[in-house]
């Protein structure tokens, strides 16, 4: 996700968070040309997305296995994924790793972004600052993670033993790997959600604070009673941007354990990679990831019920 | 007459002594001028160097090249994604044909070289097939099909330091169940010095690991053609293997591939390890190394007087979709050649041709330093005695691996004794014959 994408969540909140308008008519009775001016953008989303999908899908039905010809075998890949235990670890992996660091980014987040709300100081550079974790491409946070982390090289147990401590294995420990991934993870995109919490939080009106402070409101009543009510459909915002992101995590773990110590990172979307371009079992991997999709926009869905429960 | 019977004869048999050289001069290596080739490589010390040389064989053909260098899993995916979708963007590719050679040849990548080198007007009159080791060009030889020319040779060796050997008073190695003896002895010596470091990633395991259990006599396969890890052999070899990664390896061990092990002996954090050929000159570059580290073949076990390492080539093919077949083959053709490879050697390139191997450049360089001589030896020692197959039968190679891979880290991890996380893996690799 880029920058561009963190202002545009921004924005997203804050017209969540914005008293909803009609629709005028001109919404509900499209022009010919206004028709003509969105062809396009469908016929780039069709050729770009369904086209793809389409094809995976067909992929997954079919054994496609390299230097045999593709065989149709109707559902077999999907039996035979639910008959996996690789997959099963896999799918508890990816649901533990989305769970951890959603629920770290969000506490975290909104901590940090209410926080931000109050910096008078050097509030430009403070943003930056944040900004610069989700800047950096997953390979360099991988490779990072491997200098800093590795039990026998990295500076991080080294800080651990000065201060008495330690040594820690963090990737290299099945019990562990998958705490220091989200923690990675959430080192990294624990800002994003405070750049979103930020903008919903500055777009709210101030006359709700001004007279719960009048009422004598403590602190922590204004904040349950008022703050994250009102911030409830921002925080489903960053959630669902989140979610998506990390249900198909896949760059930090390649790179940093490759699915290891065992299987106890291979999330979905490792196992999916492993089954396609190392093994070469092309439907296999396309069944695994025609599933995760299938996840992913399960989950999409339940979030944007949830962010029609919590609008306000 | 007899004069110019003579005349005739001597310049008969001068061309005779001068034909391949004079041949070789007549060669026309600007037939594909104005080409442009691309090449997808594994990161390895072999294509480190041809981003520095390209520039020559470009002055020599006019052929510009376009090289494209990814870490090995990077590598494979970008190959397997421009391969399956039978683009013709790559014109050579490295390959591995010990690992993949079957899969990629019933796939169809690769363009069969044996046309291309009886080829007189495309192939170099001084371009000596025959000079490539035997054990080399059968390997790059499947079913037939010439699938690719060697560009190196390499196994893993056996690295120790040796000023900590006899700082401690233990002797080197010289049975392999001498290993984890000088490992405790090594720990006992000095608590604060790493004792062993090998690789522990999954996929990357069995290429340490064979040596063990070929040497202890044991086998990924029964007499029958069937996986045999169960047997008992086989079993002691994963034991000792996972033993002393267990014991006396560094932390994290089953994260690491050769990078962090390399690094870690590089550093001097270490005292022995049994790791790739290839990476002898990356040692090499740590200070001090060039004096204080030995280098052998893993020593036989004294049970079985077994000896039996491995020894792989990576090669290089020609894309079977690619549009400059020819142009490709001219680079091939440098790239292997005689003069080419002796320049390779100073990068640590273990160079696949008798010629070189016995030439007089590499053995200079050789005797330059008696590490040098000592890698050398042990690469021609692999090169009579090792063996290409270090998985179970199957041509589903690298998943195998991995099999036998997640194997030995069960024991590691203490999740099952070797007997069991041997036999539990049996079963499933039966699955992929």
């Amino acid at each position: 996700m880029s920058v561009t994408g963190a202002a545009l969540a921004a924005e997203a909140a804050a017209r969540d968070a914005a008293p909803r308008r009609r629709a005028g008519p001109w919404r509900r009775r499209p022009t010919a040309s206004f028709r003509w001016m969105v062809a396009p953008a469908l016929a780039f989303a069709c050729a770009m997305i369904v086209l793809p999908f389409g094809w995976a899908a067909w992929l997954s039905l079919q054994e496609s296995v390299i230097g045999g010809a593709p065989r149709f075998i109707g559902l077999d890949n999907y039996r035979r994924l639910l008959a996996d235990a690789e997959f099963w670890n896999g799918f508890r992996l990816t649901l533990l790793l989305w769970l951890l660091s959603l629920a770290v980014q969000l506490v975290a987040g909104t901590w940090l972004g209410l926080l931000l709300a109050r910096v008078e100081v050097a509030r430009g550079l403070v943003r930056t600052v944040l900004v610069s974790p989700f800047m950096l491409p997953p390979v360099v946070i991988g490779m990072m993670a491997i200098v800093i982390l590795d039990p026998g090289l990295g500076v991080a147990n080294w800080l651990l033993a000065q201060a008495g401590l330690g040594p820690l294995l963090f990737l290299a420990d099945p019990g562990t790997v998958m705490i220091t991934v989200a923690l990675l993870d959430s080192w990294q995109w624990t800002p994003f959600v405070a750049l979103i919490v930020l903008g919903g939080y500055l777009s709210l009106p101030r006359d709700v604070f001004e007279a719960a402070e009048i009422d004598g409101a403590s602190a922590s009543q204004r904040f349950r009673r008022i703050t994250l009510p009102l911030l409830a459909p921002t925080l489903v915002t960053a959630a669902v941007l989140r979610s998506v992101d990390l249900l198909r995590f896949f760059d930090v773990i390649y790179i940093t354990t490759q699915g290891g110590p065992g299987n106890a990172s291979t999330t979905l979307n490792i196992l999916a990679y492993r089954r396609g371009f190392e093994f070469f079992e092309f439907g296999y991997a396309a069944a695994l990831m025609v599933t995760l999709s299938a996840i992913v926009f399960g989950t999409v869905l339940a979030f944007a019920k949830l962010r029609r429960a919590a609008a306000w | 007459m007899r004069r110019s019977f003579l005349a005739g004869a001597a310049a008969l048999a001068a061309a005779a002594l001068l034909g391949p050289a004079a041949q070789a001069q007549d060669f026309n290596w600007r037939q594909q001028d104005g080409r442009t080739i691309t090449l997808l490589l594994n990161n390895h010390p072999w294509s480190q160097a041809m981003r520095e040389m390209a520039a020559d064989f470009t002055a020599r053909t006019g052929i510009r090249v376009r090289i494209e260098i990814f870490n090995e899993e990077q590598f494979r995916a970008r190959l397997t994604t421009l391969m399956q979708g039978r683009s013709p963007e790559v014109d050579v590719f490295m390959s591995l044909p010990s690992r993949e050679g079957a899969v990629f040849k019933r796939a169809g990548w690769y363009t069969d070289l044996a046309p291309l080198i009886a080829d007189r007007r495309l192939t170099a009159p001084d371009f000596d097939y025959e000079d490539f080791g035997e054990g080399m060009r059968r390997q790059a030889t499947i079913d037939g099909l010439v699938a690719t020319l060697p560009i190196n040779q390499e196994g893993p060796l056996f690295y120790w330091r040796r000023d900590i050997f006899a700082r401690c008073g233990i002797e080197e190695p010289r049975h392999l169940e001498d290993i984890p003896v000088a490992a405790q002895r090594l720990r006992a010596c000095d608590a604060n010095q790493g004792v062993w470091a090998a690789r522990g990633l999954r996929g990357a395991v069995n290429y340490g690991m064979s040596g063990f259990v070929f040497n202890l006599g044991g086998s990924y396969a029964t007499p029958d053609g069937r996986p045999g890890l169960c047997q008992p052999a086989t079993i002691r070899g994963i034991e000792m293997y996972a033993n002393l990664l267990k014991d006396f390896g560094p932390p994290g061990a089953l994260n690491h591939t050769f990078t962090q092990v390399i690094e870690l002996l590089g550093q001097g954090r270490i005292a022995m390890t049994h790791e790739s050929s290839n990476e002898f000159a990356n040692i090499m570059r740590f200070p001090g190394r060039a004096q204080d580290i030995g280098v052998k073949v893993l020593p036989p076990s004294r049970e079985t007087g077994i000896s039996r390492p491995l020894v792989i080539g990576w090669g290089l093919a020609v894309s079977a979709h690619s549009r400059q077949r020819d142009a490709a083959w001219l680079f091939l053709q440098w790239a292997t050649g005689t003069e080419v490879q002796t320049r390779l050697v100073q990068n640590g390139v273990a160079p696949p041709r008798a010629s070189v191997f016995q030439g007089p450049a590499f053995n200079a360089w050789a005797e330059e330093l008696p590490v040098r001589r000592a890698w050398a030896q042990s690469l021609i020692e692999i090169g009579r005695t090792g063996t290409g197959i270090y998985q179970s039968p199957t041509d589903r190679v690298p998943e195998a691996r991995d099999l036998i891979g997640n194997a030995m880290q069960q024991v590691v991890l203490g999740r099952a004794s070797a007997r069991d996380a041997a036999c539990a893996a049996d079963p499933e690799l039966a699955r992929l014959q």
